[in-house]
């Protein structure tokens, strides 16, 4: 974790301080870093659906992917849900303390390909963390990009990751173009738009045959999600999703994330985590 | 390619010899049934016969549990173990174990290299060794039988000693420093060297060519051989454990009781293992027996572009070393057919 280490090292860390911790929901938080090396901090960059391997000092390591926008340099911000024993340590982190980072990993989404189009983004549960790093470098980069749809959905409007954030910027947003899209599917105490995120698909921006669509959530929803879009004339070839594996190394060898059949078998972590629709169909075992 | 003899009677001046090449490993008998890869004192005890060692040759590139970082929890920091690698000689590598260093390579050394892998890699001469094939064997098949690089030296067995090919750099410096072990080829080793290469050939189980079982098992992963064979399975990952081209690692951070220092480790790890599929939150992606059975037979028959094989080199091992006499071999003739093979 400092300069003594060899960088040639695939697996050596850099050093990243806390920034800040912000509560998202009762298990998310999200967490903003910043690396400890000025060289580092200017140099580093990284792709939206990339992921780094955050360890926690003697407790371990985890894949977790990057949430914001990599136009901030020297800074990036994690999504973390409290689901094991080196998240449940994660979730005690405090401004000032310092993890060890590497990465960033995996092929990201190919947003120069996204550019001049719209891009309509459909995220269940966590699965807008890492949709949150191309809604961002999106608005970033907003003249580069036709109109905007984001559909959040969760279980609960407790639920919904980065709820009151896109809330905040719904008015901005419409007239920017940017359609923002919250709904729950089992909270009756919820205000808002209720179903699953793909009965929404309908009320997005977006024009079908001029969009790229990126879809992430769990292995379960995706089918339902296809079915919709292209009942609603997106282009499957155009369509995106990124996956969840356990990784160990990041870096294609210790096989955990092996997925797919013997005629399509991935590392989702180098070739992957993003995949495109027509390589999840003709691959069992993918999702 | 090079070419040299090393006669009968000067095989084993040639074994003590490597000795001046770095630390020499060699399969010996270790038991009635067993033969082992271990380190040779006395060149006498190696094993030319061999058909299979219980650990694949990996186990000196990859070792089974290897210390990566030196954990400093007070500073907070992770300091990088590489430890002095010695060079070493691995003698009696048959071409299917050679192949299957290719693989590990191709995963290794990728765009992601392996400082830890890359230096053991550096450091290893490879000593290839013909072999017969038994029940077991489908190199053949797999078209690993024979290599063509990815050794230093090659010994092909002759009547009255060996042809060497020579391979690499290595090889040559090998052959050079040591002019009163190896003599010029003569027509007659030719003649016996195609004469046991044509009796290797006609030795094998199965022949023909076995590239579609890639796109016949995807379109059998439904078959309910696959429900009947996965039952037998113990789960204990023997399999890939004795595969010479299983790679799965593991990673954990071991602190010391004291807690200021600590280490982290990685160890082999098996696809046969329900753990290996786990996600956070408890999903598993091979929650079945089933699943994690197939996935196996998925994994080694898939394509390694590289090398333009499967991962899988047909050495057998998995078969001979599984205590639940599960047949990978038979299994796959099954979902591909055996009657298009000619026997």
């Amino acid at each position: 974790m400092n300069n003594m280490n060899n960088m040639n090292n695939v697996y050596s860390l850099y050093k990243c301080r806390v920034l800040r911790v912000y509560d998202l929901t009762e298990e998310e938080k999200l967490f903003l870093f910043r690396f400890e090396d000025a060289e580092i901090a200017e140099t580093w960059t990284f792709t939206p659906g990339q992921f780094v391997q955050l360890t926690i000092t003697g407790l371990g390591e985890v894949p977790i992917s990057i949430c914001s926008s990599p136009m901030r340099r020297g800074f990036f911000e994690l999504c973390i849900k409290k689901a094991g024993r080196v998240t449940d340590k994660i979730h005690e982190l405090q401004p000032g303390d310092v993890v060890g980072v590497r990465g960033p990993y995996g092929n990201g989404f190919p947003v120069q390909e996204f550019e001049e189009k719209d891009l309509l983004l459909i995220a269940c549960g966590i699965g807008m963390a890492p949709l949150r790093s191309v809604f961002m470098y999106a608005i970033d980069n907003r003249w580069k990009f036709g109109n905007i749809t984001v559909i959040n959905s969760a279980k609960t409007g407790k639920r919904l990751l980065f709820r009151k954030e896109l809330e905040a910027m719904r008015d901005v947003a419409e007239a920017e173009n940017i359609r923002i899209i919250q709904t729950v599917t089992r909270d009756p105490d919820w205000p808002g738009r209720v179903g699953r995120a793909q009965e929404h698909i309908k009320y997005a921006n977006t024009s079908p045959e001029n969009a790229y669509v990126c879809v992430c959530g769990p292995p379960q929803a995706y089918h339902d999600i296809f079915t919709k879009l292209i009942e609603n004339g997106y282009n499957p070839r155009n369509i995106y999703v990124t996956l969840e594996r356990r990784m160990k190394c990041g870096v294609g060898k210790c096989g955990h994330c092996i997925a797919g059949s013997s005629t399509f078998l991935k590392y989702i972590c180098i070739d992957g985590p993003v995949f495109g629709y027509y390589d999840i169909i003709s691959t069992p075992g993918l999702i | 390619m090079r070419y040299v003899k090393i006669k009968g009677d000067k095989i084993y001046e040639f074994l003590e010899r490597l000795k001046n090449y770095g630390k020499l490993y060699a399969p010996v008998k270790i038991s009635e049934k067993f033969y082992d890869r271990k380190e040779i004192d006395d060149v006498g005890e190696i094993a030319f016969d061999y058909q299979r060692t219980i650990m694949p040759a990996k186990k000196y590139f990859i070792p089974p549990c290897e210390e990566m970082f030196e954990i400093d929890m007070e500073e907070n920091e992770y300091r990088e173990k590489l430890e002095e690698v010695e060079p070493f000689v691995i003698f009696g590598m048959h071409a299917c174990e050679i192949v299957a260093l290719r693989i590990l390579d191709g995963v290794y050394l990728n765009e992601y290299p392996d400082i830890y892998y890359e230096r053991r890699r550096k450091a290893g001469i490879i000593i290839g060794l013909s072999c017969l094939p038994d029940e077991y064997c489908f190199c053949n098949l797999r078209r690993t039988d024979f290599v063509d690089i990815g050794f230093d030296l090659f010994l092909h067995e002759l009547p009255d000693g060996y042809l060497a090919r020579v391979g690499s750099p290595k090889g040559h410096k090998i052959v050079d420093e040591n002019p009163d072990i190896f003599e010029e080829v003569r027509q007659e080793d030719i003649d016996a060297f195609r004469a046991f290469e044509e009796k290797r050939q006609e030795m094998f189980k199965f022949k023909g060519s076995f590239d579609n079982i890639r796109y016949i098992l995807e379109l059998t992963m439904q078959d309910k051989l696959w429900d009947e064979e996965s039952e037998k399975c113990l789960g204990c990952g023997n399999c890939t454990m004795t595969c010479p081209t299983c790679r799965c690692y593991d990673v954990q951070d071991i602190p010391e009781i004291g807690g200021k220092k600590g280490k982290r480790i990685r160890f082999w790890d098996s696809c046969q293992f329900r753990s290996h599929g786990l996600v956070a939150g408890g999903h598993n992606f091979r929650e079945t027996k089933r699943d994690r059975f197939l996935n196996r037979y998925i994994c080694k028959n898939s394509y390694f572009y590289p090398l333009g094989t499967s991962y899988c080199v047909g050495c057998g091992n998995c078969t001979y070393f599984c205590p639940a006499n599960i047949d990978f071999q038979e299994n796959l003739m099954k979902i591909r057919g055996r009657e298009v093979i000619h026997e």
